[in-house]
């Protein structure tokens, strides 16, 4: 055993000091949530309630479309996903293992892309979405996030370090392209595909600025702009059934990263260019 | 073969297409459309539609909102993305030297990166009501007094400048902790061999060999800090008096609240080309991202 000495007990109390503020949020949502609103506002510093309650979470069913606003979340993230990757790994795939002409200056176009903002494309898309009178639907929360130069660019960069002799002998049996794409390519780029459902799952559920362009009605709002019209509408006079509608917004993504600790942070350190 | 060659082509061009499809639609063709929208006096509603020229940027640049909303992007960013990355460093090399615990302490500090930020904002909302806030109960415990901390232009712009550091620091921290993991351990022994302590090992190892992490990790903070906006969005919406109005709050209300769409897509480009500044410089300093 090593001796403690002043560097270590320093440390200790810095870490635990900065992870006490870290975490604080997220406790005091959770208890919260299960606290009685009258008691909130009465009882000051002493956060614990006296009797655990589950009407906040009646009250967040009964009052807003919560249940609704999950589901939307759900269903824009799965098919966000599924458009991303049936769309840019062939892509991908064309521009790591195959010659053709322009592939260069097309590919330079893809990188320049990586690292436009967003708020860039917001008003044309709008303005585009309005055209097809497809703002406040599920077509508007998911198509133009279908357009990903990330997930070429990740993709790409992978299937780069798979030699070409798979490749090379699926085609002298005479395999066509969606044969090795789907038999050869795909179980060797699982990796990649990990990683980035991952970072496309976390963006995608914590998206607020586009539901908020896109969206009018209550009833196609995204977790995020759900609770956030929530918490205006009910402004002060509810606290505990708020943190409900957080919590509940919030859990899904911690669950997953908590059952998936290494894999998101390599996930997310790897698509760092791209936070 | 000729015939194979074009064959082999179509292929290829096949291969690409859907995805060129919905790039052009909405990103290329978007970033053009923007130009020209800022070009025009267009407002939604109105049936009122012409070429003005530079006249968007001349009010903008005119504008006293647009050099204020500017100077709040800019301090903004500069104390969250310092602030991040100190704080970030500090817990990487606290962290790395704590075999046994150093997954526990990453998972804590990490865990606001995984959090929806719209949720998270509303929560500390909550912390820093004036009335039933935890924060100003506890400063009233110690005879202090309550402050509407949001609500107040001296305070605003440095809560949210604490969220966000809140949100980013772990973000910073996972980033170093993988550059310190490629430092060998043979660097520490024989430094250890000749008496270097903590400090001399971290000025002399540690720093110098994680700058290009370092570098790295300041580009992406800022290009995050730059274009953030749920937190404000959410605590602030820009106020009060839009002291915390940054520039994609800006962008927000003259597009999506003025519809005011042709001088909108003009603070539109200006941020374009802001963003693209800073990623030029990165890949002048860091080709190792880009290319390989």
């Amino acid at each position: 055993m090593k001796k403690r000495n002043l560097w270590d007990i320093l440390s200790t109390a810095f870490l635990c000091s900065l992870g006490v503020f870290t975490l604080f949020p997220f406790f005091l949502m959770i208890i919260t949530s299960f606290k009685d609103s009258h008691e909130i506002i009465a009882s000051g510093l002493n956060v614990f309630p006296r009797v655990p309650i589950l009407r906040n979470y009646a009250t967040v069913f009964g009052k807003t479309y919560i249940a609704r606003y999950l589901l939307n979340g759900v269903i824009v993230v799965v098919f966000v996903l599924i458009g991303q990757l049936l769309v840019n790994i062939p892509a991908a795939y064309a521009f790591a293992k195959r010659n053709f002409p322009f592939k260069k200056t097309l590919f330079l176009c893809i990188l320049a892309a990586l690292v436009f903002p967003r708020y860039i494309a917001a008003i044309p898309n709008f303005l585009l979405l309005s055209k097809f009178r497809l703002i406040d639907t599920y077509a508007a929360l998911i198509l133009p996030s279908i357009a990903s130069p990330f997930c070429i660019f990740l993709m790409r960069q992978y299937i780069l370090t798979i030699p070409e002799v798979f490749f090379e002998a699926a085609r002298v049996e005479g395999c066509g392209i969606p044969r090795i794409l789907l038999t050869i390519l795909i179980p060797m780029i699982k990796p990649a595909i990990g990683s980035f459902t991952i970072f496309s799952i976390v963006t995608h559920w914590n998206d607020f600025f586009w539901p908020l362009i896109v969206i009018n009605s209550q009833k196609m709002f995204t977790p995020p702009a759900g609770i956030v019209f929530f918490a205006d509408a009910e402004g002060a006079s509810d606290w505990g059934a708020v943190m409900a509608a957080a919590l509940l917004t919030v859990a899904p993504l911690i669950a997953l990263f908590l059952a998936n600790r290494r894999q998101f942070i390599t996930s997310l350190t790897n698509t760092g260019l791209k936070g | 073969m000729l015939k194979n060659k074009i064959k082999d082509n179509v292929v290829s061009f096949a291969l690409i297409f859907p995805s060129s499809l919905f790039l052009i639609l909405f990103i290329f063709s978007p970033i053009v459309y923007s130009i020209i929208l800022s070009t025009q006096r267009y407002r939604l509603g109105f049936k009122m539609r012409k070429f003005i020229g530079l006249k968007n940027y001349a009010t903008l640049f005119n504008s006293p909102e647009f050099w204020d909303s500017l100077r709040i992007t800019a301090i903004y960013t500069i104390f969250v993305v310092v602030i991040s990355i100190l704080l970030g460093l500090l817990l990487s090399v606290l962290i790395s030297q704590r075999k046994k615990t150093g997954m526990m302490w990453q998972i804590t500090f990490f865990l606001p990166v995984a959090a929806t930020m719209a949720a998270m904002a509303i929560v500390w909302r909550f912390i820093l009501d004036d009335n039933f806030g935890f924060l100003n109960n506890l400063l009233r415990a110690f005879g202090g007094t309550g402050r509407d901390w949001l609500r107040n232009t001296d305070t605003a712009l440095g809560a949210t400048i604490l969220i966000n550091i809140w949100a980013n620091a772990g973000y910073a921290m996972v980033f170093f902790i993988a550059g310190l993991l490629n430092i060998p351990d043979e660097l520490y022994q024989a430094a250890a061999l000749d008496g270097s302590n903590r400090l001399q090992n971290f000025r002399y190892i540690s720093w110098p060999l994680l700058s290009p992490s370092t570098l790295f990790i300041t580009v992406i903070m800022t290009v995050r800090a730059l274009t953030s906006f749920d937190t404000i969005k959410v605590m602030t919406n820009g106020g009060p008096n839009k002291s915390t109005q940054i520039l994609s709050l800006l962008l927000y209300q003259e597009a999506f609240q003025f519809f005011n769409i042709g001088y909108a897509s003009s603070i539109a480009v200006v941020y374009f080309v802001l963003v693209l500044m800073l990623a030029l410089a990165q890949m002048k300093f860091d080709k190792r991202v880009y290319y390989q």
